[in-house]
Protein backbone atom coordinates (compact mmCIF):
# COMPACT_ATOMS: atom_id res chain seq x y z
CA UNK A 1 0.00 0.00 0.00
CA UNK A 2 1.89 3.06 -1.18
CA UNK A 3 -0.63 5.77 0.29
CA UNK A 4 -3.99 4.95 2.41
CA UNK A 5 -6.88 5.64 0.30
CA UNK A 6 -10.11 5.74 3.01
CA UNK A 7 -12.56 7.52 0.19
CA UNK A 8 -11.58 5.01 -2.25
CA UNK A 9 -12.36 1.73 -0.14
CA UNK A 10 -15.76 3.63 1.46
CA UNK A 11 -16.96 3.67 -2.36
CA UNK A 12 -15.97 0.07 -3.27
CA UNK A 13 -17.60 -1.13 0.14
CA UNK A 14 -20.35 0.94 -0.62
CA UNK A 15 -20.99 -0.10 -4.44
CA UNK A 16 -21.60 -3.48 -3.56
CA UNK A 17 -24.26 -2.51 -0.96
CA UNK A 18 -21.68 -4.47 1.93
CA UNK A 19 -23.56 -3.26 5.13
CA UNK A 20 -21.00 -2.11 7.44
CA UNK A 21 -20.80 0.88 10.07
CA UNK A 22 -17.72 2.91 10.22
CA UNK A 23 -16.28 3.51 14.00
CA UNK A 24 -13.69 4.50 15.87
CA UNK A 25 -11.53 7.92 14.70
CA UNK A 26 -12.36 7.34 10.83
CA UNK A 27 -15.88 8.26 12.11
CA UNK A 28 -14.50 10.93 14.48
CA UNK A 29 -12.88 12.66 10.86
CA UNK A 30 -16.30 11.93 8.48
CA UNK A 31 -17.83 14.11 11.90
CA UNK A 32 -15.55 16.87 10.94
CA UNK A 33 -12.84 16.33 14.08
CA UNK A 34 -9.19 17.28 13.35
CA UNK A 35 -7.63 14.08 14.05
CA UNK A 36 -6.06 11.37 11.57
CA UNK A 37 -5.76 7.93 11.94
CA UNK A 38 -3.57 5.12 9.99
CA UNK A 39 -6.06 2.67 9.32
CA UNK A 40 -10.11 1.87 8.36
CA UNK A 41 -12.27 0.22 11.01
CA UNK A 42 -15.51 -1.07 10.28
CA UNK A 43 -18.00 -3.29 11.99
CA UNK A 44 -19.57 -5.60 9.59
CA UNK A 45 -23.30 -7.74 9.47
CA UNK A 46 -22.41 -10.92 10.16
CA UNK A 47 -24.67 -12.73 8.09
CA UNK A 48 -24.03 -14.78 5.28
CA UNK A 49 -25.09 -12.05 2.57
CA UNK A 50 -23.40 -9.30 3.67
CA UNK A 51 -19.72 -11.41 4.19
CA UNK A 52 -19.83 -12.87 0.85
CA UNK A 53 -20.45 -9.14 -0.35
CA UNK A 54 -17.14 -8.06 1.72
CA UNK A 55 -14.88 -11.11 0.97
CA UNK A 56 -15.64 -10.12 -2.27
CA UNK A 57 -14.41 -6.65 -1.72
CA UNK A 58 -11.43 -7.84 0.24
CA UNK A 59 -10.34 -10.45 -2.20
CA UNK A 60 -10.17 -7.41 -5.15
CA UNK A 61 -7.83 -5.65 -2.90
CA UNK A 62 -5.85 -8.09 -2.51
CA UNK A 63 -6.40 -8.77 2.35
CA UNK A 64 -4.46 -10.08 4.33
CA UNK A 65 -3.89 -10.54 8.16
CA UNK A 66 -1.08 -7.70 8.67
CA UNK A 67 0.22 -9.63 11.28
CA UNK A 68 0.71 -12.96 9.55
CA UNK A 69 3.89 -13.52 7.78
CA UNK A 70 2.42 -16.52 5.59
CA UNK A 71 -0.34 -13.62 4.01
CA UNK A 72 -2.97 -15.43 5.05
CA UNK A 73 -6.32 -14.42 3.17
CA UNK A 74 -9.59 -14.06 5.66
CA UNK A 75 -12.26 -16.62 5.27
CA UNK A 76 -16.24 -16.19 5.81
CA UNK A 77 -15.58 -18.33 8.97
CA UNK A 78 -13.08 -15.20 10.79
CA UNK A 79 -15.62 -12.57 9.58
CA UNK A 80 -18.44 -14.51 11.11
CA UNK A 81 -16.93 -14.50 14.32
CA UNK A 82 -17.29 -11.49 16.64
CA UNK A 83 -13.13 -11.19 16.98
CA UNK A 84 -11.54 -8.50 15.22
CA UNK A 85 -9.83 -9.28 12.34
CA UNK A 86 -6.94 -6.77 11.32
CA UNK A 87 -6.13 -7.11 7.89
CA UNK A 88 -4.04 -4.85 5.19
CA UNK A 89 -5.59 -4.07 1.81
CA UNK A 90 -4.18 -2.52 -1.29
CA UNK A 91 -5.58 0.69 -0.49
CA UNK A 92 -5.25 1.25 3.61
CA UNK A 93 -5.28 -0.81 6.59
CA UNK A 94 -8.84 -2.42 7.72
CA UNK A 95 -10.16 -3.45 10.75
CA UNK A 96 -13.20 -6.03 10.25
CA UNK A 97 -14.88 -6.18 13.69
CA UNK A 98 -17.31 -8.15 14.68
CA UNK A 99 -18.35 -6.62 17.98
CA UNK A 100 -17.16 -3.76 19.71
CA UNK A 101 -17.41 -2.36 23.18
CA UNK A 102 -19.21 -4.52 25.14
CA UNK A 103 -20.25 -6.81 23.30
CA UNK A 104 -22.06 -4.43 20.32
CA UNK A 105 -22.65 -5.63 16.83
CA UNK A 106 -24.03 -4.24 13.80
CA UNK A 107 -27.83 -4.38 14.66
CA UNK A 108 -27.03 -3.22 17.75
CA UNK A 109 -25.27 0.45 16.49
CA UNK A 110 -27.12 0.42 13.63
CA UNK A 111 -29.75 3.07 15.43
CA UNK A 112 -26.89 5.03 16.75
CA UNK A 113 -25.23 5.70 13.05
CA UNK A 114 -25.88 8.75 10.59
CA UNK A 115 -25.85 8.40 6.98
CA UNK A 116 -23.36 9.87 4.61
CA UNK A 117 -23.40 10.37 1.22
CA UNK A 118 -20.46 10.30 -0.61
CA UNK A 119 -19.68 11.86 -4.28
CA UNK A 120 -20.66 8.49 -5.84
CA UNK A 121 -24.57 9.23 -4.25
CA UNK A 122 -23.98 6.09 -2.82
CA UNK A 123 -24.48 6.29 1.15
CA UNK A 124 -22.07 4.74 3.98
CA UNK A 125 -23.26 4.12 8.17
CA UNK A 126 -20.96 6.04 10.26
CA UNK A 127 -21.14 5.67 14.25
CA UNK A 128 -22.44 9.36 15.47
CA UNK A 129 -20.63 11.45 17.07
CA UNK A 130 -22.29 10.84 20.28
CA UNK A 131 -22.21 6.98 20.04
CA UNK A 132 -18.60 7.65 19.34
CA UNK A 133 -17.72 9.38 22.48
CA UNK A 134 -19.56 7.01 24.60
CA UNK A 135 -17.41 4.21 23.44
CA UNK A 136 -14.24 6.00 24.14
CA UNK A 137 -15.87 7.10 27.19
CA UNK A 138 -16.12 3.15 28.22
CA UNK A 139 -13.62 1.72 26.98
CA UNK A 140 -11.34 4.62 29.12
CA UNK A 141 -8.09 3.49 27.92
CA UNK A 142 -5.73 6.16 27.87
CA UNK A 143 -5.82 6.25 23.85
CA UNK A 144 -9.37 6.76 24.04
CA UNK A 145 -9.55 9.27 27.18
CA UNK A 146 -6.31 11.05 25.14
CA UNK A 147 -9.30 11.41 21.96
CA UNK A 148 -12.58 12.76 24.28
CA UNK A 149 -11.38 16.54 24.29
CA UNK A 150 -11.23 16.73 20.41
CA UNK A 151 -14.17 14.99 20.17
CA UNK A 152 -16.66 16.53 22.60
CA UNK A 153 -14.75 19.67 20.79
CA UNK A 154 -15.98 18.67 17.72
CA UNK A 155 -19.68 18.17 18.70
CA UNK A 156 -20.05 21.23 20.20
CA UNK A 157 -18.88 22.67 17.42
CA UNK A 158 -20.53 20.68 14.97
CA UNK A 159 -24.23 21.96 17.02
CA UNK A 160 -23.42 25.71 15.95
CA UNK A 161 -23.31 24.79 12.42
CA UNK A 162 -26.16 26.22 11.24
CA UNK B 1 -20.86 10.91 31.48
CA UNK B 2 -19.76 13.94 31.03
CA UNK B 3 -21.74 16.23 28.79
CA UNK B 4 -21.68 18.74 26.26
CA UNK B 5 -22.70 22.32 26.70
CA UNK B 6 -23.45 24.67 23.54
CA UNK B 7 -22.80 27.55 25.91
CA UNK B 8 -19.46 28.25 25.36
CA UNK B 9 -19.74 31.51 22.99
CA UNK B 10 -17.85 31.31 19.33
CA UNK B 11 -15.00 33.95 18.40
CA UNK B 12 -15.81 37.18 17.26
CA UNK B 13 -13.13 37.05 14.47
CA UNK B 14 -13.01 33.16 12.94
CA UNK B 15 -9.81 33.68 11.56
CA UNK B 16 -8.24 34.55 15.21
CA UNK B 17 -6.47 31.23 17.30
CA UNK B 18 -9.50 29.93 18.97
CA UNK B 19 -7.89 27.57 21.48
CA UNK B 20 -9.80 26.06 24.19
CA UNK B 21 -9.37 25.20 27.82
CA UNK B 22 -8.31 21.32 27.09
CA UNK B 23 -5.65 22.69 24.54
CA UNK B 24 -8.36 21.74 21.44
CA UNK B 25 -7.91 24.53 18.42
CA UNK B 26 -11.56 25.36 17.81
CA UNK B 27 -10.61 26.97 14.59
CA UNK B 28 -9.41 24.11 13.41
CA UNK B 29 -12.20 22.05 13.75
CA UNK B 30 -14.71 24.50 12.56
CA UNK B 31 -11.91 24.32 9.15
CA UNK B 32 -13.07 20.57 9.32
CA UNK B 33 -16.63 21.30 9.40
CA UNK B 34 -16.60 23.60 6.33
CA UNK B 35 -15.46 20.34 4.33
CA UNK B 36 -17.08 17.43 3.07
CA UNK B 37 -16.77 13.98 4.54
CA UNK B 38 -14.96 13.09 1.38
CA UNK B 39 -12.83 16.24 1.53
CA UNK B 40 -12.33 15.43 5.31
CA UNK B 41 -11.20 11.61 4.38
CA UNK B 42 -8.87 13.36 1.79
CA UNK B 43 -6.72 16.03 4.45
CA UNK B 44 -6.07 12.70 6.53
CA UNK B 45 -5.00 10.93 3.55
CA UNK B 46 -2.28 14.07 2.70
CA UNK B 47 -0.91 13.98 6.57
CA UNK B 48 -0.58 10.40 6.82
CA UNK B 49 0.95 10.11 2.91
CA UNK B 50 3.01 13.17 3.62
CA UNK B 51 4.42 11.98 7.04
CA UNK B 52 5.23 8.43 5.39
CA UNK B 53 7.53 9.89 3.42
CA UNK B 54 9.38 12.03 5.76
CA UNK B 55 9.62 8.48 7.51
CA UNK B 56 11.06 6.98 4.97
CA UNK B 57 13.62 9.58 3.52
CA UNK B 58 15.11 9.21 6.93
CA UNK B 59 14.69 5.50 7.72
CA UNK B 60 18.10 4.08 8.60
CA UNK B 61 19.60 2.26 5.81
CA UNK B 62 21.03 -1.29 6.02
CA UNK B 63 24.80 -1.56 6.13
CA UNK B 64 26.09 -3.87 3.42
Amino acid sequence: MSRARFAEILQRLAATDTEFIVVEMTAGVLHGAPVTTLDLDIVHRRTPGNIARLLRVLSELDAVYRHDARGLRPQESHLMSPGHQLLSTSLVDLDCLGMIGDGLGYEDLQDRTVALTLASGRSIRVLSLPALIETKEQAARPKDLAALPVLRATLEESKRVP
Amino acid sequence: MRTVSSSRPAPADPLLPDIDENGVDRAQIRAMLALSPEERLRKVEEYVAAALEIRQLNEPRSLR
